[in-house]
């Protein structure tokens, strides 16, 4: 080899070692398209996160991440949301050691397998007009970007937190699984008064409650008559008729505007 | 003469001086520590208060008359990242406690003041598993000894805490690691090594109490050419864990240790270790002395589910079929309670004290009788009991006088999840995890029970809203003191189960029971629950 080629052989290689590793991170996943890595990587997606985004990957207390590449994420972008999770959100982070880089990488290979097209939810809808029926029908029960009611969780985030498809079900048909801190609960006091809420907290001789007033108040099972956990929600299921579709549409297109609130921003 | 007998005697003197000086008698002699827990209260000496792990008290000052007359007397706060998981040693009204993160104290039983603190430096980046914990010295004479997460065995100066001798049992870069209380037999502190979850081989261990060398150990995973190693496939036995954590019982009569063993490593993984997997999820009789094993049995064979067999054992002699049988009692994790013949390792009684999926039954071999469909695979498979298991590390307790075995047990069902893991020195080797079933289709919950040993019958049942991770204490009088997870302390009557008595701690009492003595002729109750150590007595 002529001393020149030699040299710029070599430059080019030292340049690739140094650069190497870091642009390795930044571009590809180094386990995409490997069989055993997507295979490790469903059982580790489906232990770590499956609860919260489903076992399809559609989201159910977290949102669809079938779409984060059509919609422009990167890879490591996404690794650096699972390491470190969103701040004050749900998403948690993951961090070494319990999660290692390879496992991370091993769930994103498997993610992958999932990827679908952006999402092709429908353009109909009138955010403006969702606002005013939010104001209605929900903020009663639904703090949103600092107004609203605290009966209910804080929707101020919900537009991230979930898909469309989620958000539609639960206002039209409710659900049984009760979001932790929010399960109904009726309390018969020693007078005979019904006390109902939502439960924050409770252990085998006491339970405390914000009840539809939104009282906060513990209650000592002993000197109650009945502590019952409801069936149904707190929250009212939304039909067609008390809530059109093209109603619908308008509020579902409001809950995805919101995505998140900064208290720190002085409210009007 | 007389210009002699002034410095004789003054040599009289000085040497008598010395030998003052020389030799106060040792605090602890090995006598007390196998004569268990005696009546008049004056000291709890062992993890579960005698050799055969009963945690009962002979002491009746409080009973379930007077219980809800307990109040507080002190209360005590590590100020250390961590909870409680120990079991306090007590003598001539000191208490001898070790905490979190291998802090350990000495503390005045009277009043709940620290006589000395002891902190040891630990390196960064500890693999520990389940948390910096500890659960508990040992003593022999003027030395207390304890495990550390950086997986040595260390022998502190009772008086003053400080290091006497410091034996490393094995690197913990590696993933080894120990948080067993030590048990103290003859001249020498057993000890055992954690890292099930890292792909360790673990041992246990015997260390000569005066010096800290080694005795003897015994690999719980058999190497090759000893019997066993063929459970292993292929070079499986080298990454197969097995690991030693939870403190056993021994048997003066036949000088055998009884522990039970952890998990095989990869945890959920089937195909990475074909085979039974010895002695992994089996409890091993040991001889004292030289470490020999004279027998073992194996609860689960060839575990995919982490069932580590790291419950407490209790060893006790019941009439069983008009037959005074030699026994060693064990509510396992996979959801069977046993009792076994402790001369053979033979099953007298196996039957489930949980709701159990895995397996129809224990055959007449004394292999579980599986139900197909419950080796975890990427997809997942639902199994009862979850990998937390029917029960736990935390201590049941023992009545000799009503012959009843009181453990927590959990009811939970868990989706498990598995795929081939890779080894890497120091790193988690699981493969494999569970996913919780959605409370709308199995709720969980838990409850203490009373098991007749003779028939694995309830006797009776204390329920909870979710299970509780806590140890057992009964006394003589008939009470029983545990905790619920959300933090309540409870006292029951330990013949019917009655609730009598109950305090909010502020924090679960987790892997860990009250413990009991006298403090100038009254009876104490000492609770750690948290960061808190808290001591009752009645007002
Ligand atoms: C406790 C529920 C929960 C768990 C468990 C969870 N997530 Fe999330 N995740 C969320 C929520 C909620 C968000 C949306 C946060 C926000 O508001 O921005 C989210 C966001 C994300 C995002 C960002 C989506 C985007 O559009 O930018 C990714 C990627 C993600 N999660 C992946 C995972 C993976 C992979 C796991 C398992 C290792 C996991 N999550 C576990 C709830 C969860
Ligand atoms: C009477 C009070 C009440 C009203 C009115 C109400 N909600 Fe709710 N909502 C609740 C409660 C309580 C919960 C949590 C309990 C549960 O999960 O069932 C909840 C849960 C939700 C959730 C699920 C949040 C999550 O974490 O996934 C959404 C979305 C939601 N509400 C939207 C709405 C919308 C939109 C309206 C108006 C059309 C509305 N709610 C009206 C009380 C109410």
């Amino acid at each position: 080899m002529p001393a020149m080629t030699w040299r710029l052989f070599s430059t080019v290689v030292v340049s690739w070692a140094l650069i190497g590793p870091a642009l390795h991170a930044q571009t590809r996943n180094p386990y995409e398209d490997n069989p055993d890595a997507i295979l490790a990587g469903m059982g580790g997606y489906r232990v770590r996160c499956a609860d919260c985004h489903g076992t399809d990957g559609r989201g159910v207390r977290g949102p669809d991440i079938t779409t984060v590449w059509s919609t422009g994420r990167s890879d490591e972008g996404l690794f650096n949301t699972i390491r470190r999770g969103v701040p004050n959100t749900e998403m948690p982070a993951f961090a070494a050691p319990r999660a290692s880089d390879r496992d991370i990488w091993q769930m994103l290979a498997y993610l992958k397998t999932l990827a679908a097209p952006a999402p092709t939810d429908p353009p109909r809808g009138n955010a403006e007009n969702g606002a005013k029926l939010f104001r209605t029908l929900c903020a009663a029960c639904h703090k949103a970007n600092g107004t609203g009611g605290r009966l209910g969780p804080d929707l101020s985030r919900i537009g991230t937190g979930r898909s469309r498809d989620v958000l539609l079900a639960r206002i039209r048909r409710g659900s049984e699984d009760f979001r932790a801190g929010f399960e109904p609960v009726t309390v018969t006091t020693a007078d005979g008064a019904t006390v109902q809420g939502v439960k924050k907290n409770e252990d085998l001789f006491s339970v405390q409650i914000m009840d539809n007033r939104e009282r906060i108040q513990g209650y000592e099972k002993d000197k109650a008559k009945a502590v019952e956990n409801g069936k149904k929600s707190a929250m009212p299921v939304f039909g067609p008729d008390r809530l059109s579709d093209s109603d619908l549409d308008d509020l579902l297109k409001y809950l995805q505007t919101l995505r998140g609130f900064d208290p720190t921003v002085k409210q009007q | 003469m007389m210009r002699i007998f002034p410095v004789l005697a003054v040599c009289f003197l000085l040497a008598g001086v010395t030998i003052a000086q020389q030799a106060p008698p040792a605090l602890v002699s090995i006598q007390e520590v196998a004569q268990g827990l005696p009546a008049d209260g004056s000291r709890w000496l062992t993890f579960g208060g005698n050799y055969s792990n009963h945690r009962h008290s002979p002491l009746t000052q409080i009973t379930p008359a007077n219980v809800s007359r307990l109040k507080p007397l002190w209360t005590f706060q590590t100020a250390t990242l961590g909870n409680f998981e120990t079991t306090s040693l007590v003598r001539d009204n000191v208490l001898y406690v070790t905490g979190p993160q291998n802090v350990a104290w000495a503390i005045d039983a009277r009043t709940g003041r620290q006589i000395w603190r002891y902190r040891r430096e630990l390196p960064q980046g500890l693999t520990a598993c389940c948390g910096l914990v500890n659960r508990g010295f040992g003593v022999l004479g003027d030395r207390l000894f304890m495990t550390t997460l950086d997986a040595h065995l260390i022998a502190l100066d009772i008086k003053t805490g400080s290091v006497v001798w410091d034996a490393t049992l094995e690197d913990y870069k590696t993933g080894h690691s120990s948080t067993i209380a030590p048990l103290v037999v003859k001249d020498k502190v057993i000890v055992g090594a954690a890292g099930g979850e890292y792909g360790i081989r673990a041992f246990i261990d015997a260390y000569d109490a005066q010096t800290g060398k080694r005795a003897w150990r015994f690999y719980t995973i058999p190497g090759p050419g000893e019997p066993g190693n063929n459970t292993w496939a292929g070079e499986s036995w080298k990454t197969g864990g097995a690991s030693v954590w939870v403190t056993g019982a021994y048997d003066p009569e036949q000088n055998l240790l009884m522990y039970g063993i952890g998990n095989p490593g990869p945890d959920y993984h089937s195909e990475s270790r074909k085979g039974d997997n010895l002695y992994s999820n089996a409890i091993v009789a040991l001889d004292a002395d030289t470490g020999k094993l004279k027998w073992h049995y194996q609860f689960t064979p060839h575990d995919v589910h982490d069932w580590d067999a790291t419950e407490v054992p209790i060893l006790a002699d019941l009439p069983i079929n008009g037959e005074t049988r030699k026994v060693v009692m064990f509510a396992n994790r996979n959801g069977f309670y046993y009792t076994l013949d402790r001369t053979t390792g033979k099953i007298i009684v196996a039957k489930p004290f949980v709701i159990t999926t895995w397996a129809k039954e224990i055959g007449a071999d004394g292999r579980p009788v599986l139900i197909p469909g419950h080796t975890p695979d990427e997809k997942g498979e639902v199994t009862c009991p979850d990998l937390t298991g029917g029960t736990n590390f935390w201590q049941p307790s023992f009545d000799p006088s009503t012959r009843t075995f009181f453990v927590n047990a959990r009811e939970v069902c868990m989706t498990f999840i598995s795929w081939k893991p890779t080894y890497t020195p120091g790193e988690r080797f699981t493969g494999g995890s569970g996913q919780r079933v959605k409370p709308s289709e199995s709720p969980a919950w838990g409850a203490l029970r009373a098991i007749d040993p003779a028939t694995a019958a309830l006797k009776w049942e204390f329920k909870f809203l979710s299970p509780s991770t806590s140890g057992i204490l009964t006394t003589a009088s008939g009470l029983l003191f545990s905790g619920d997870s959300d933090g309540n302390l409870l006292a029951l009557d330990s013949r019917s189960g009655k609730l009598l008595w109950r305090y909010q701690m502020g924090a679960p009492l987790h892997g860990t029971s009250p413990t009991t003595y006298i403090i100038d002729g009254r009876q104490h109750l000492l609770v750690p629950a948290g960061t808190t150590l808290t001591a009752w007595a009645i007002e």
